[in-house]
């Protein structure tokens, strides 16, 4: 059993570090209280491959494997959490959906400006009444000619406010339930798609999270993904792979949490030696750590998986799960190491500790991923 | 316009000094599994060349002398745009100093095809000596330009701005040059690209051994050191920094006062 | 024949900062290795004024070739009085000059070369020079011994007091033929550009105020540029700041770029890289202005604000003044 990376691994590592170093986290603090969205960091992660990682690269990607997809996310997340999310969600829940369901025409058409970076991608699944319970859409598609029109609102979006490219969940029939439920690509600029409002948030500040409203949109039908009512089923196998990348955000956050605090322990100087000299403090490090690596090692795990092409699920909800409570523990613990100092904006654990946050909630909360781990547990 | 540079494979300079340690016994920074790096300057005359590339064509090789692991300095090197790479390793090179590398590179330059422009870092982030690419010109034979901050091609010749205390000198000669580079807002190493190192790492690099190269012995080695590093210390810089509380008109108040006292102005 | 050579310059007449800066290694070599001292010339100037500083020969190539730098012909030029000296151990200045030329001299004299010394001592009953360097950035420093001669040395700039006049001036110039054509210069500097900046030169600059890439931009420089024209001193950067274009790299202050050694250092928004503070370990005082707290900076600074420099700078500016005034 070999868990060490590859050279190749290693180099696309040293690579992604670094840019994140020198790029993403001298503009973090920034993104965060400006909630600005990092347009420019974008533009330059499309350029590099990062926007489409997993892809291969006749469809605009840079045909990586899962494991360095893990990689890029926690080296990106680890400077800027916003970031890491803008990159997470366009490259598992929209790259890899169009690239797994998508016809040729839509994969020439949509999949590579998404995955060269040229484009934004968006997931629209989330609605004001249907967030856990995603299979009871209120959104409708009905056909009507060649066309889907589409009715509804759509909450908590991810690159809302940016993306070029929505992958919409509507059901064609709200009696058919899950079975009714169905995936269009729809297109910045389709009239009767707009963004109704962009939320104020605690973390991830510089990433958009909007509603978003159909009204009598009509969308032609070559931009089904998949078939009628295989929806639920796509957005399903896209949330596998996205709690992949969520896992790996939370990992980041609590990285950079970690090093925060192993730096200001060293330097911090109370009753005369520094604060890594008391015991309380080392072990909180220690702690952290270990929990640390213990969820990246989950995270590889799920991401080896997939580029085995065995089923992850399971393993995808446990890395998920344990990574972002993980990050809250050690986000929390960073704080508190740094007392006072902690709490205000001038250092980064505060910001830190409100990115981690949302790792428990999106792409399925906590207790979602605990109820697909017992589902798989008790068959 | 064949190109060739030469990189070393440092530990991270940008390590902070608190990890900083000494291995008594080689006089020499202990790796302790630090990372890894390009020594900072030959990115930036990578890029330098990889941009003449793109102007002039041409190619463009990267060349390393020393330990196995400089391979992956290397792979970078053709992830970034480089054509062609080859590392020189081999033990007799160990306790080398600049004229025993300098003959290695020579002679393992000089495999890889006559070049028009050798490019080197102006100085290594670790020791910083700044002999190695001057001396690599003697040995070549070929006139040297340093510190170098861009390289400008015009009909066969080379327009060169070279850096000095007060200003900079234009320099100009027609190839085969050798040059030393600075970092500068044009040479600014570019990030290589996802796909690249995905091709880069399937590349196989040669590995060439002293005698591959015909060097000889006596050139190379602890043996023909002409100068020995006797000793390597930390210096005890241990300065307590008082920091100035307050709001920014307390805060200058009270730096002019202990300005004052410490008589700086 | 003198066994340490110096590649002197003279200016106005007299032996130029980094000459006297050499003849005090050279003279502390002598003293310890028992040996005389020479001193090089390339080109026309007064020899005189060297012999008070115990210099016994001067040997000096005069060609018209050599009135302004050519490497190729300087390094031909070098190399013949060099030999003719005979000298075991050559002391250049580790300016842009001599870094230009003493690995190569070293390649064509078969000699060993030390660069960048800040100290130079001689190692009791061995007699054997001593040669003490940093490393890593500064982050050490090395003691480098020769294992052959004729062996190089560069002196970085600024670190050893200038020569004090020693005993009877008794020296006597030894001239050099040399032929050279200029034909044997493979590159020619075309060009000379100076950018410094007007007012005091910032290696002699008694006050230096210095900005990083915490200022965020060449805009910044202005308040800079205000302080230190208060404190009659000069401006510098960080390599961060020259390498984003904000200001010309002959400010730059650092191992790859100046050495300044002024009573008072002020260090804006810059985050005290060990390259950077390798060049200004000689300052008396150093002050940090930043606003990251975990600068390193912090560290090698004697006073610090941690704070907003565009809020910090404006009534420093007016203060000193005040005080300048009065």
């Amino acid at each position: 059993m070999d868990l060490g990376l590859s050279p190749r691994q290693e180099m696309f590592r040293d690579m992604v570090r670094d840019f994140a170093e020198k790029e993403v986290a001298p503009r973090a603090a920034a993104v965060d209280a400006e909630a600005r969205f990092p347009a420019q960091t974008i533009r330059m992660m499309g350029e590099l491959g990062l926007m489409g990682v997993a892809i291969p690269a006749e469809y605009g990607g840079a045909g990586a494997d899962t494991i360095c997809y893990v990689i890029a996310i926690e080296e990106i997340s680890r400077a800027c959490a916003s970031t890491g999310v803008i990159m997470s969600i366009n490259n598992s829940l929209v790259c890899d959906l169009i690239y797994k369901f998508g016809d040729e025409e839509q994969k020439r058409r949509f999949l590579i400006p998404l995955a060269r970076g040229e484009q934004l991608g968006c997931f629209c699944l989330s609605e004001p009444d249907a967030g856990s319970d995603a299979g009871n859409l209120r959104v409708t598609a009905l056909a009507e000619g060649d066309h889907f029109v589409l009715n509804g609102a759509k909450n908590f979006i991810t690159n809302g406010k940016e993306a070029d490219i929505a992958i919409v969940f509507a059901t064609v029939g709200r009696h058919l339930k899950h079975k009714g439920i169905s995936a269009l690509i729809v297109e910045k600029g389709t009239p009767g798609f707009q963004v109704l409002k962009e939320e104020s948030k605690l973390g991830i500040r510089g990433s958009s999270t909007c509603q978003l409203l159909f009204e009598q949109c009509r969308v032609p039908r070559e931009n089904l993904l998949g078939e009628i009512g295989e929806g639920f089923r796509i957005a399903m196998v896209s949330l596998d792979g996205g709690r992949i990348g969520i896992a790996a955000q939370a990992v980041g956050i609590a990285r950079a949490a970690l090093e925060a605090s192993l730096e200001y322990a060293r330097g911090r100087v109370q009753f005369g030696r520094p604060i890594a000299a008391f015991q309380a403090i080392q072990f909180l490090l220690a702690d952290m750590a270990t929990r640390i690596d213990a969820a990246r090692l989950l995270t590889y795990r799920a991401a080896s998986l997939r580029d085995c092409g065995a089923p992850y699920t399971k393993e995808g909800s446990m890395a998920k799960l344990s990574a972002s409570e993980v990050a809250m523990w050690v986000t929390t613990k960073a704080i508190q190491i740094y007392g006072g100092y902690g709490y205000i904006t001038d250092y980064p654990v505060e910001r830190h500790f409100r990115d981690a946050k949302v790792t428990e909630i999106y792409e399925g909360t906590s207790e979602i991923q605990r109820l697909v781990i017992a589902g798989h547990l008790l068959g | 316009m064949r190109i060739v540079v030469c990189v070393k494979q440092i530990i991270d300079p940008e390590l902070p000094a608190s990890q900083f340690r000494i291995d008594a016994e080689s006089k020499r920074q202990r790796a302790n599994g630090h990372p890894l790096v390009i020594s900072p300057y030959d990115e930036n005359a990578l890029e330098v060349a990889l941009t003449l590339k793109e102007k002039t064509g041409g190619t463009v090789a990267v060349v390393s002398a020393g330990e196995p692991s400089a391979i992956s300095a290397l792979r970078k090197g053709l992830a970034m745009g480089a054509d062609e790479a080859a590392l020189i390793s081999d033990p007799a090179l160990d306790g080398s100093d600049a004229f025993g590398l300098a003959a290695a590179l020579a002679r393992g330059i000089q495999k890889l095809g006559t070049p028009d422009l050798v490019l080197c870092g102006c100085e290594s982030g670790d020791w910083a000596d700044r002999t190695v690419g001057p001396i690599l010109a003697e040995a070549l034979n070929i006139p040297c330009v340093s510190f170098v901050a861009q390289v400008e091609a015009q009909d066969g010749r080379l327009r060169m701005r070279r850096v000095v205390e007060e200003g900079y000198e234009i320099w100009e000669g027609a190839p085969p040059l050798l040059l030393t580079i600075l970092s500068h807002e044009s040479n600014v190493p570019r990030y290589p690209k996802v796909k690249d190192i995905m091709t880069a790492s399937r590349r196989s690099i040669p590995t060439w051994s002293a005698a591959d190269l015909g060097v000889e012995a006596g050139d190379i080695g602890k043996a023909a050191m002409r100068t020995e590093v006797q000793q390597l210390t930390l210096p005890s810089r241990e300065s307590r920094c008082e920091l100035l509380d307050g709001e920014p008109a307390q805060q200058v108040a009270t730096l002019i006062t202990k300005l004052r006292e410490r008589k700086a102005i | 024949m003198p066994g340490i050579f110096v590649l002197g310059t003279i200016e106005n007449g007299i032996p130029s900062r980094s000459t006297l800066e050499l003849l005090t290694g050279a003279q502390r070599l002598a003293g310890g290795l028992q040996e005389g001292v020479s001193v090089g010339l390339l080109g026309p100037g007064d020899a005189a004024s060297l012999y008070r500083y115990g210099v016994e020969a001067v040997y000096r190539a005069n060609h018209p070739l050599l009135k302004e730098y050519q490497a190729d012909l300087y390094l031909l030029a070098l190399q013949r009085i060099a030999q003719t000296a005979g000298a075991r151990v050559l002391l250049l200045s580790g300016d842009s000059l001599g870094r230009d030329l003493a690995a190569r001299l070293a390649f064509r004299l078969k000699a060993g070369i030390v660069t960048d010394v800040i100290e130079i001592d001689i190692e009791g009953s061995e007699k054997m020079p001593r040669f003490t360097r940093p490393a890593y950035g500064g982050k050490a420093a090395a003691v480098i011994i020769p294992k052959r001669f004729p062996v190089v040395v560069t002196l970085k700039p600024r670190t050893l007091d200038p020569a004090a006049p020693a005993g009877k001036p008794k020296g006597k110039e030894i001239p050099v033929e040399i032929s050279l054509d200029l034909a044997q210069a493979r590159t020619r500097m075309v060009e000379r550009v100076q950018e410094e900046t007007t007012g005091v030169k910032l290696e002699d600059a008694r006050a230096v105020v210095s900005g990083g890439r915490g200022l965020g931009g060449p805009e910044g420089f202005t308040l800079l540029v205000q302080l230190a024209r208060v404190l009659k001193g000069a401006v510098g950067a960080s390599r961060a700041a020259t390498d984003a274009g904000w200001v010309p790299s002959s400010m730059q202050v650092g191992q790859t770029g100046k050495t300044v050694s002024p009573d008072l250092y002020i260090a804006v928004g810059i985050s005290g890289a060990t390259q950077h503070v390798a060049g200004i370990s000689g300052a008396k005082t150093i002050v940090a202005i930043n606003a990251d707290p975990e600068a390193p900076i912090f560290k090698v600074a004697h006073l610090g604000i941690v704070g907003d420099y565009k809020a910090i700078l404006p009534p420093l500016i007016a203060k000193c003044r005040e005080l300048m005034g009065s």
